[in-house]
């Protein structure tokens, strides 16, 4: 293991608790432990749970919710599937100039969309999944399908944000779990949220199903944007997720510290606008770790109204960043935990004047 | 007025002959799917049928023998018996012939009678069952049917010159038909009937099917969660029809995706001559118009997106209130989408009318499209571009005027007709006497 990688290594534990048991996950063969361990859950008993002497609330009912005066249905349709993914396509590192050697390749989960139906796919297999759009009085209404044919695992989309009954909650809750918590392979539910006005803002989702320790570290997560009715979009609209893929989840002996599962700039994204453009980062945690979105040259105003260029990250929660772009030339964003940048955690952002 | 009604009460069994279960005698009760009965481990054995030289002759013994998630292999030949595939000790059974040249294993029942005569293949009650490979012909109910079962999958088959249904669904859940055929049935060569809802739907997939010389390309009672995609629907009298009726269970059909089809020159006036035999008439009974790609009869939360439709000389794309539905919950269109669908292919193939929308119901939309010349009604009032979320504006001239062409006795007095543009392979149907294409043997 190299300097850097080393580097990007601390933190890298995860912990799963399974079935009762509390796994450490250090090593690829703990992974391969809680994924058998997820393989052999049973459905959980929902309705009968339910009626069956729990408390009131869990045999409560549940109707689906249809847009405001003036909404709309948002319908997305999204499978979630097992992928060999490459964390560094073009094999460089061009922010430091060297190759990145193989192995860079590993089993990873992803969200995918396609059209309506299922019909045809609308691009790969994407981490992060793609982005779900509404306006305040819609519904989402997300149609979703596990179709991987390698984990043997329930998986779910669960959402940060937007309103929903335990239903559409997405997440796996033991004998608790609602109908959405469990989708099993081969097994599709459609999930409906509603834009409330208090989700206006930028939201993550991702898998919370009894695997979720691992499958979202493994990619199954992505974003989520509710405007206010009319709102105009910004001139360019960045979505990056900073996290890493640990050496347990990929089985290679290195600790990838990615923007949208890549690794390093050339391979994250390149982020390109024009001087006098509306530009926004939305930039997440999606990891255990603690981040902080930094970019060079530019400024935008903090949620407690001061100026900042280093902004920080945590699990799930983001940073919004906004300016009227007036700073052309090549510039570098990155995490400043300065070991994160180094084992890959940065990327391009390219303005012409 | 009242004459009118009479009009409209007179086409009512007029549209549900067309999509009521096909008369069969064996038929079995649909019930309920039940749970998802457990995936076999195996070990799985393969037994091998052929006209000569096997340990079996018969493709039924051979299937009587097998077990969960063994492979029944079919060497090429005829074979003039029906097979039943029933019950869980059949589950995720594989029925095999030759999935290269399904032309090569005919199931042949043009010499059986009574209930043999039925089905060329039926799977019923065994979920995840595999038809791959086969040539139906002679049936006089459906060629290849499931019924009851959660999964299958029907692929590389053809069912022609049969009875009623080619390659039918019914009260399933889930399932794939692909890369196969359904010609020259006297009803629908695809139908899928009867879906169950679902908490968590389980959607059909349909893709790369071609359906030509049926009174009915597609014919969908109460059908939910079913995509079609990538098919061909053509020389038919009508092309695609999902529909709603209260002679089965669960209406309207809801949820359904038609996509990236080429739905073309549906106008086929089977009443002028065809090579099956036309089902009985009621002196009740007039069925769908022909010269028609799609039609909604009723139906929520349907999408035709991304076809191509033209050279259908009624109309192309259609959506009407099921004004005769007994269930009033049920009847209207709601939430239905038409869009992103090429009509008239470039102007070079137009349909007689490119859109019509007797403006019924509530969220229903079209648009945007391309290549629309021509709408009923003419001046666009029921047609609103989608996104849309509020009540339609129903026009009852509109619909009226479509009850008419329902019931016309020529088959032909609306139509707009238009000369084709080539299209490879296919010749059009219209009149099965001077039909100049391949017709069935």
């Amino acid at each position: 293991m190299d300097r850097r990688a080393f580097l990007g290594v601390g933190g890298a534990a995860i912990i799963c608790t399974i079935g009762g048991k509390t796994i450490r996950v250090e090593t690829p063969e703990d992974v391969a432990e809680v994924d058998a361990a997820v393989r052999r859950l049973q459905r959980p008993r929902a309705a009968a749970a339910q009626a069956d002497g729990k408390d009131s609330v869990d045999g409560l009912q549940f109707g689906t919710p249809e847009p405001q005066p003036g909404g709309r249905v948002r319908e997305y349709w999204i499978e979630a599937k097992s992928l060999m993914w490459d964390v560094a396509p073009t094999g460089q590192d061009e922010f430091m100039g060297h190759a990145i050697p193989k192995p860079r390749t590993f089993r990873a989960f992803a969200y995918r969309q396609w059209s309506n139906g299922f019909a045809s796919p609308l691009g790969p297999p994407s981490i992060p999944g793609p982005t779900l759009e509404a306006e305040v009085g819609d519904v989402l209404r997300v149609h979703f399908r596990n179709a991987d044919e390698h984990f043997g695992q329930a998986v779910t989309m669960h959402p940060h944000g937007v309103r929903y009954t335990p239903d559409y909650d997405g997440a796996y809750m033991g004998d608790y779990t609602r109908v959405g918590g469990f989708i099993a392979p081969g097994e599709e539910f459609t999930y409906t949220w509603e834009a409330t006005p208090d989700s206006v803002g930028v939201w993550a989702y991702h898998d919370h199903g009894p695997n979720e320790d691992l499958n979202t570290h493994r990619g199954l997560f992505g974003m989520l944007i509710v405007r206010e009715k009319g709102a105009p979009r910004p001139d360019v609209e960045a979505g990056l997720f900073f996290h890493q893929f640990a050496p347990a989840i990929t089985k290679i002996r290195k600790n990838f510290q990615c923007v949208n599962g890549r690794v390093a700039a050339g391979n994250t994204p390149t982020i390109r606008a024009k001087v006098g453009q509306r530009v926004t980062w939305h930039v997440f945690g999606a990891d255990d770790m603690l981040h902080t979105f930094h970019i060079h040259g530019h400024r935008w105003r903090a949620p407690d109204g001061t100026f900042t260029d280093n902004q920080l990250l945590g699990p799930m929660t983001s940073v919004t960043a906004s300016w009227v772009e007036d700073n052309p030339g090549r510039w570098l964003y990155h995490c400043h935990v300065l070991s994160h940048m180094h084992a890959g955690m940065n990327g391009w952002y390219l303005v012409d004047p | 007025m009242r004459i009118r009604k009479a009009a409209l009460l007179a086409a009512v069994p007029a549209l549900l002959v067309f999509a009521a279960p096909a008369v069969a005698q064996d038929y079995p009760a649909p019930g309920n799917p039940g749970k998802v009965q457990k995936k076999p481990k195996g070990p799985f054995k393969t037994l091998r049928v052929c006209k000569k030289g096997c340990k079996y002759t018969s493709i039924q013994k051979a299937v009587n023998k097998a077990g969960p998630g063994d492979t029944v292999k079919v060497a090429d030949g005829t074979y003039r018996q029906p097979v039943r595939i029933s019950g869980i000790k059949k589950r995720y059974m594989k029925l095999i012939g030759n999935p290269a040249h399904p032309e090569r294993v005919v199931i042949d029942l043009r010499r059986a009678k009574g209930a043999a005569a039925q089905n060329a293949v039926m799977v019923n009650g065994a979920n995840e069952v595999t038809v791959q490979g086969f040539t139906a012909i002679g049936y006089k109910a459906n060629g290849f049917f499931v019924v009851n079962a959660h999964g299958y999958t029907f692929a590389n088959l053809r069912a022609m010159l049969g009875g009623v249904y080619g390659i039918y669904a019914f009260n399933t859940i889930g399932g794939t038909m692909r890369d196969s055929v359904g010609a020259w049935n006297n009803d629908a060569g695809f139908y899928i009937g009867q879906t169950p809802p679902q908490d968590k739907p389980v959607r059909t997939i349909v893709e790369n099917v071609d359906s030509f010389g049926n009174v009915l390309g597609w014919s969908g009672t109460n059908m939910r969660y079913v995509t079609i995609r990538k098919s061909r629907f053509y020389n038919n009298g009508a092309g695609i029809v999902p529909n709603a009726l209260t002679s089965e269970k669960y209406p309207p059909e809801e949820d359904n995706v038609i996509a990236e089809n080429d739905i073309f020159w549906n106008n086929f006036n089977y009443y002028a001559g065809a090579p099956f035999e036309l089902r009985p008439p009621s002196a009740e009974a007039t069925p769908y118009p022909v010269g028609v790609g799609v039609l909604l009869f009723g139906g929520r939360r349907n999408i035709v997106e991304r076809n191509r439709i033209f050279g259908n000389y009624l109309a192309g794309a259609a959506a009407v209130q099921q004004f005769l539905l007994q269930d009033e919950s049920a009847k209207d269109l709601v939430g239905n989408e038409v869009k992103e669908n090429q009509f008239g292919l470039n102007g070079t193939d137009p349909n007689g009318r490119d859109l019509v929308y007797d403006g019924n119901g509530t969220g229903n939309c079209f648009g945007p499209n391309e290549g629309v010349q021509t709408t009923f009604p003419a001046d666009g009032s029921t047609f609103v571009p989608c996104p849309f979320g509020g009540a339609n504006s129903f026009s009852a001239a509109v619909q009226q005027e479509m009850v008419n062409w329902a019931l016309d006795g020529t088959h032909t007095a609306f139509w707009i007709t238009h000369p084709h543009a080539p299209y490879p392979g296919v010749t059009p149907l219209e009149t099965y006497s001077t039909y100049t294409g391949p017709k069935p043997e």
